[in-house]
């Protein structure tokens, strides 16, 4: 069977997952090791006015008890935010201080503000109920509109009525005069609602020093690794970047809440240099519910204007995007580059303007949860175009096709340069697979059991392959978004791959060896790949925003062509043929249309014993790229979800759920499919089960898995995917990505199919059952409601 | 979180008035009081252990009596830390009045939680407040048959 | 401290710990068994599901020390030496797991609702093990291939019991 590009090849990685020897951060236990409890303000806004640790200290196993005065005294920094955004006056963004343990105020329920370290975790949890912390009570705000009203808490100093920025995107003038031009204007309010990632294995840190070496070593569960040791050595004053080793190993789940260093890894780096004791700490599921970064959390009014055919005339967007107490480690592009960029959809749209605002609440901060601004913004348009098209009495899927973008590339009015892409196929790719003709008698059927069902569309676009480096430096970002990778070679022939990229369940090991042995002709089980580790891999910028694949194994493939030019030079030599009569396969690297030949294992050995090498070539097989990419990648595609409501109870089953995906080339369906399967189930968590709840006071109610619903089997059915193939011309293996994609273009399909379910367009996400009915009641009773 | 509620002591009102505001029968009627001391003329510091859903919280902290009406009427009002499971502060305004032999007594608590307490706890609270007021009812009349009050006296 | 004995997949085992140690504590830091995984602390993740006696428990919410004398499971007990169990196997053809992390309480939940089924002739059907699936959550799968897998297993379990008689 194949093992090549497009293979269903099954998963290297699992046996080890399987079998219950994943090792996971939590799983390290190391000599010495002691454990570290926070201390965190159960206020959501309060001055700390003293901390007692005299009873704590005097405990049985307690080593230490640290506050955020000892951690500035000891000249750790703050934590920073690595995009600056800047206001549409071009001040910049007021970026609110923040310390990995509070000094003087606390900001949200959660905020740490002493750690205990003892011998044991019981010992160091016994200890933190001891610590006592005198607050004064200030007054809070959690919701962005509420913050920006005069009157509100001031929660930084430098940032005047809570905005960290007021951001534009695109032409004012211009929308607003294509909306006075429409026949007709569409207007919602939409809510993004706040939502708690929850990868599996709660964040977890090991922080060992070495006292003779002055060296840190860091085991965390972290995406990119080489971004944490930078960060907490250039920024945080943890540690001198070559005396850090951080070490992501498995990792249970990202989705963007394992991006950003957190006050835990600090403090924990911090807390074994200062108690000279490896510290670990491991969150809990409700620790993890109050510190992880939350994700989206738009409050968003828009206009959007039609010509008579139903042509855009203008798109008009305004959108407060609530980014917690302080600002994460990508809060500001979230909300702006990595939204209101895609704010033209599939669409050929002239005249769009975007205004959001940053702001400040007494909530845990937010930033990047799968998907990251680009579900905020299909949400958005994919709502805008189906209620237009039931206000104007078109065929939702009529309506997209006229204004379908449909020659590349295309330039949309905000920044991004489309560069394939077939969103007509899509289209019908997957009204073919959801059989749309059959629907009319599928509703038909569903009435007479008394069921309402509905079909909603999405046809959404993301932009992965996050990022040409210059292209985000010259919108504000602190990094490169570059990746490296280094093809090893062995002298017995098999090859080690040392990427930037890092799993975390995206199975790299299997689908990084797939274009390794491809290109060489190898078994797949002759190529290993090595990733999490910054003493063994070269600097990386590892992974999330659907990157991976096209950053990632871009970076490969550009050290492969680099190997391959050098097996070509010396096998040519040893041969003595001519370099372009070299050919590699099947593991064999032959003259052509001759019996000539080496094996691969031969060059390889020939590179290193460098007995017979040609003139002035160094020994060795090894190689090393970083590849920059030269544009955004655009996945896109077309979702169709039906459901049926229940109109008793407003109890919603998705009965069918279809997805034609334009990921480009795609190197293992079965992983590509997991893919979407796990996205469109966090989609479907989104808009129907899941919904983070603070109360007036900044109090989470939503804190444990009884008050947060996650998604179960029974919530969601199977998925039926198909693939459109647009090959991205922007990369050397024409992937697009395929990550977010379910966890963005799922939401509209289904709240599109609801409203579709009970004739009411008002209703916001999750939809729960009591939603659901009230809004059909409301759609009922169109007179009794006004 | 806001409740109100009735209960009816079988014993004259003085007798009910003088056990409020006692810390021996505070401490033996609150559910799982630990310690109540008279800190001064209206104060007292309290520990107490309570259960709110899957949280189980050592409570400590100061409790005054407001707005005093003898023997009609107060105000109690407290804040206890509980320490990592966050804390838990209210009021709870107390009025009493005669009935033949009887008492009666009604009461407007408003009481809020706070860390993770209102995150596990919250759908909770209600239940549990209601459960404790019970309770506390329960013991103030155990207390005063039994002749606590007398010991008062 | 209680000494605390038990079998755990087939070996004796015995260590003095805290009464109030969790069996999932026992099993990660006593006995070094980290395939066991916490994923929560109100006992719905079901990432830390073990068979004691034959039977799936949450080992988050069994203390040790009630265990006396009892044969313990985890996911590192349940393969015959080299040769995974159907239901390992089942994960990896079927792609039922990513990040892997629920992947143990998965396996184990798996396990035991086809061993019921099965011991009580009923069918076990896609929305059987979905229903069965209520106290395990995967953050990664959307559990498309997670009901796959089990289902692919059930019947291969089937077939092996079928043979064995
Ligand atoms: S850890 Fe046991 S159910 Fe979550
Ligand atoms: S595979 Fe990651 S949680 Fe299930």
């Amino acid at each position: 069977m194949s093992t090549g590009i497009g293979a269903r090849v099954k998963r290297k990685e699992d046996k080890r997952f399987t079998t219950g020897q994943g090792r996971y951060t939590d799983d390290v236990r190391v000599d010495n090791q002691a454990y570290a409890v926070f201390v965190r303000s159960p206020h959501a806004h309060a001055k700390i006015t003293g901390i007692d640790k005299s009873e704590a200290e005097a405990m049985d196993g307690v080593i230490a008890v640290l506050d955020g005065h000892q951690l500035t005294g000891d000249g750790i920094g703050n934590l920073i935010c690595g995009w600056a955004v800047s206001s549409k006056d071009g001040s910049p963004m007021n970026m609110g201080a923040w310390s990995a343990l509070a000094t003087d105020t606390a900001r949200y329920v959660g905020d740490a503000v002493a750690v205990v370290i003892a011998d044991s975790r019981q010992e160091a949890r016994d200890a933190a109920e001891a610590v006592v912390v005198d607050y004064e009570e200030l007054p809070v705000v959690v919701t962005s509109d509420k913050a920006l009203e005069s009157g509100a808490p001031q929660i930084h100093d430098n940032a005047a009525g809570n905005l960290c920025f007021d951001w534009e995107i695109g032409d004012e003038a211009a929308a607003d005069k294509g909306l006075a031009e429409a026949a007709h204007v569409t207007q919602m309010r939409i809510v993004n609602n706040r939502l708690s990632p929850n990868p599996m294995e709660p964040r977890s840190a090991v922080a060992i020093y070495d006292s003779a070496e002055e060296h840190y070593t860091l085991y965390t569960t972290s995406q990119n690794p080489h971004v944490a040791r930078l960060v907490l050595s250039a920024f945080y004053n943890v540690a001198p970047e070559h005396k850090l080793r951080v070490i992501a190993p498995d990792v249970g789940g990202g989705f963007g809440a394992k991006i950003y260093i957190y006050p835990e890894e600090i403090t924990c780096l911090w807390a074994s240099m200062k108690t000279g004791r490896s510290v670990k700490w491991t969150a809990d599921r409700s620790e993890a519910f109050m510190t992880d970064a939350h994700g989206r959390d738009h409050i968003t009014n828009a206009r959007m204007g039609f010509d008579q055919n139903g042509k855009i005339t203008g798109f008009k967007v305004d959108t407060l995007a609530n980014l917690g107490a302080y600002m994460s480690l990508f809060s500001s592009a979230t909300p702006t580059y990595l939204y209101a960029t895609l704010l033209s959809g599939q669409y050929d749209i002239a005249n769009i303007y975007g205004n959001v605002k940053g702001v400040y609440t007494n909530t845990v901060p937010v930033d990047a949860y799968r998907g990251a601004g680009r579900p905020e913004a299909s949400f958005l348009v994919e709502r805008m175009m189906e209620t237009a098209a039931r206000e104007m009495g078109m065929d939702p899927a009529e309506l997209r096709r006229r204004n379908f973008i449909g020659s590349f590339p295309h330039q949309t009015p905000v920044i991004m340069t489309y560069d394939a892409g077939d969103f007509a196929g899509n289209l019908d790719m997957a009204q073919k697979a959801a059989d749309v003709a059959g629907f009319p008698a599928r509703r038909a059927e569903a009435a007479q059991r008394g069921k309402l069902r509905g079909l909603g569309y999405s046809c959404y676009i993301e932009a992965c392959g996050i990022a040409p480096s210059a292209a985000v430096g010259s919108l504000g970002a602190g990094v490169g978004l570059w990746e490296s990778a280094e093809v090893r070679v062995n002298p017995v022939g098999t090859i080690e791959i040392l990427t930037g990229s890092h799993s975390h369940g995206q199975g790299h090991e299997t689908t990084f060896s797939q274009i390794v042995a491809e290109r060489f002709g190898l078994p797949i089980e002759n190529v290993s790949i090595v990733h999490g580790d910054t003493d063994k891999v070269q600097f990386g910028m590892g992974t999330y925003g659907s990157r991976s694949g096209a950053v990632g194994m871009s970076a490969i493939v550009k050290a492969m062509d680099k190997v391959e030019a050098k097996v070509r030079k010396i096998a040519a030599h040893v041969l003595e043929a001519s370099e372009d009569d070299i050919v590699i396969e099947n593991g064999a690297v032959k003259v052509a249309g001759t019996d000539k030949q080496m094996l691969w294992h031969e060059v390889g050995l020939a590179a290193y014993t460098a007995h017979n090498l040609p003139a002035g070539m160094e020994p060795g097989l090894k190689e090393t790229a970083f590849y920059d990419p030269v544009n955004f990648t655009f996945p896109a595609g077309c979702y169709i979800a039906e459901v049926e409501v229940d109109p008793e109870t407003g109890v919603t089953k998705v009965v069918q759920f279809t997805a034609a995906d334009d990921f480009g080339t795609i190197i293992n369906p079965m992983i590509v499919e997991g893919q979407v399967h796990g996205g469109a189930a966090q989609g479907i968590g989104q808009a129907m089960l899941e919904g983070v709840v603070y109360d007036q006071d900044g109090q989470l109610l939503t804190g444990s898995y009884m008050d947060y619903c996650m998604p179960r089997a029974d919530d969601v059915p199977f998925y039926t995917i198909e693939h459109n193939k647009t090959v991205c011309p922007g990369n050397p293996l024409g992937i697009k990505g395929c990550g977010e994609a379910g966890a963005i273009g799922t939401p509209p399909a289904i709240i599109n199919a609801i409203t579709d379910a009970i004739g009411n367009n008002d209703l916001q996400m999750p939809a729960t059952p009591l939603k659901v009915w009230t809004a059909l009641q409301a759609a009922a009773k169109p007179m009794a409601a006004e | 979180m806001d409740m109100t509620g009735e209960f009816r002591i079988s014993a004259p009102r003085d007798v009910v008035w003088q056990a409020l505001n006692s810390p021996d029968a505070l401490r033996a009627c609150i559910p799982g009081c630990e310690a109540l001391e008279k800190t001064s003329d209206n104060g007292f510091s309290a520990t107490v252990m309570q259960k709110i859903g899957p949280v189980k919280a050592r409570f400590n902290g100061e409790v005054q009596l407001e707005n005093i009406n003898a023997p009609e009427s107060y105000t109690i009002r407290g804040e206890g830390k509980g320490g990592v499971a966050g804390f838990a502060k209210g009021g709870a305004d107390v009025r009493l009045a005669e009935d033949g032999g009887d008492t009666v007594l009604t009461y407007t608590v408003n009481a809020q939680i706070g860390g993770k307490l209102a995150a596990l706890g919250s759908r909770l609270i209600e239940s549990t407040s209601k459960k404790l007021a019970a309770k506390f009812f329960e013991n103030f009349q155990t207390y005063i048959t039994e002749g606590g009050a007398g010991r008062m006296s | 401290m209680t000494k605390v004995s038990m079998k755990v997949n087939g070996k004796a085992v015995s260590r003095d710990v805290p009464d109030n140690t969790l069996l999932v504590d026992f099993l990660r830091e006593q006995l070094r068994l980290t395939g066991t995984h916490v994923g929560c602390d109100t006992t719905q993740c079901g990432a830390c599901v073990v068979h004691v006696n034959g039977k799936s428990i949450k080992s988050c919410t069994q203390l040790a020390v009630s265990l006396a004398g009892a044969e313990v499971t985890t996911i590192e007990g349940i393969a015959n030496g080299a040769d995974l169990h159907p239901m390992q196997v089942a994960f990896n053809d079927h792609h039922g797991l990513q990040c892997g992390f629920c992947t143990p309480g998965m396996i184990m939940t798996g396990i035991d609702m086809v061993n019921r089924y099965q011991a009580q002739g009923r069918e076990l059907t896609e929305e059987a093990i979905r229903f069965e699936l209520e106290g395990n959550i995967c953050r990664c799968t959307g559990y498309h291939n997670i009901v796959k897998a089990i289902d692919a297993a059930a019947q291969q379990m089937s077939g092996m019991a079928k043979a064995a008689e």
